[in-house]
């Protein structure tokens, strides 16, 4: 379709916003979460490995968690078995977080774009 | 000699803009059958991902936007001008009908920024027996899952709010929600330009009704977020 009076369009794109310094922050940690173009070194190898690894088992992790909620407020655990699921799942944590330690990744390290699904965890 | 490739675009004898592509190179409408494709001679095996050259790509499938609708390809994209044809002619159906589906429209963003504190709405505790550590910690999970789950309705309602504001208006959207973020929704629509005037109109009067929310509203673009050929293309020709 070309242009014309009934189909105006402006030769540059508008960018309107009250909150620039707000976005361009927001819009910067959006960037540096997108995949980069891979390195093919030992050490890049190494952490890329480490890094789908541990995020599926976090994503294990957060749905044992929910589902132990669950079970928690569905009333048929009893207060031992909480006790004891709530410890297993406190060590889990702390193991994973151990883990991101010494392949030097964060938290927000630990997530899969899906694209058009969305993030995995 | 690879060429890269810019976008493509319905049948397009001449250019109007003499806009310089990447490394400042010549681009020209290369004509396959009734499509067109935008390139530019390029002698290296890979482009590196510099803001200049993003910028160059960008305002090359820019410059045809006030003729035709096109569809851009990926950055990056580095072909001889043989695998072009050959693509083209095996994909000539599902391209024409990807342009069909962007024909006569562009791309216009909203992102919404929100206070994430918000929505996190008090929880009943959870009355527990035991206190012991095990215990304290699924209490903490659970206040945590709640939050979340808050979240995640609070998101999906401004996502209909938004998708009623501009219905009829648009013919196609891609949405993002990211409760858990402060960039909590990312749209881009797809407009008809016949219905941009009535669609920015629609989005301006909607900004006002949501007081609590911050919004970048951006456009005209190109419709990248409804392109989608580089995959075809990479999977065909093994190319990046």
């Amino acid at each position: 379709m070309e242009l014309s009076p009934e189909n105006p369009l402006s030769a540059e794109p508008e960018i309107d916003t009250s909150n620039v310094e707000e976005f361009v922050e927001q819009l910067r940690c959006v960037t540096d979460t997108l995949p980069s173009r891979i390195n093919i070194d030992a050490q890049s190898v190494e952490q890329g490995l480490a890094k789908l690894v541990l995020t599926l088992i976090e994503f294990i992790r957060r749905l044992l968690e929910k589902q132990a909620v669950r079970r928690m407020e569905g009333g048929d655990l009893s207060p031992e078995q909480i006790e004891e699921l709530g410890l297993a799942l406190m060590k889990l944590e702390a193991k994973l977080q151990e883990l991101k330690t010494q392949f030097g990744l964060a938290d927000e390290d630990l997530n899969l774009d899906l694209g058009p699904i969305g993030r995995l965890i | 000699m690879k060429l890269y490739a810019y976008c493509l675009v319905d049948d397009l004898d001449t250019l109007d803009v003499q806009r310089p592509g990447i490394l400042g190179a010549d681009v020209r409408a290369l004509k396959i059958e009734d499509l067109s494709v935008l390139v530019s001679d390029y002698q290296f095996d890979a482009v590196p991902v510099t803001r200049e050259n993003a910028l160059d790509h960008a305002a090359v499938v820019r410059s045809v936007l006030d003729r035709t609708t096109p569809l851009p390809f990926r950055f990056g994209t580095l072909v001889t001008e043989q695998q072009l044809r050959n693509y083209l002619s095996a994909r000539k159906p599902s391209l024409q009908i990807r342009l069909g589906n962007v024909r006569g429209c562009v791309e216009m963003s909203i992102k919404i920024i929100w206070e994430l504190t918000q929505h996190d709405k008090p929880n009943p505790p959870y009355a527990a027996t035991n206190q012991g550590a095990g215990t304290t910690f699924l209490a903490e999970k659970r206040r945590e899952i709640l939050g979340d789950e808050h979240r995640s309705q609070a998101a999906s309602e401004i996502s209909s709010w938004l998708r009623e504001k501009v219905s009829g208006l648009i013919r196609d959207e891609q949405v993002t929600l990211r409760p858990a973020e402060k960039l909590v929704l990312s749209a881009a629509h797809l407009v008809e330009r016949a219905k941009l005037h009535s669609y920015k109109e629609a989005v301006s009067a909607a900004r006002q009704e949501r007081p609590e929310l911050r919004f970048l509203f951006s456009g005209p673009w190109p419709p990248y977020s409804f392109a989608n050929i580089e995959l075809e293309f990479k999977t065909q020709f093994g190319v990046s």
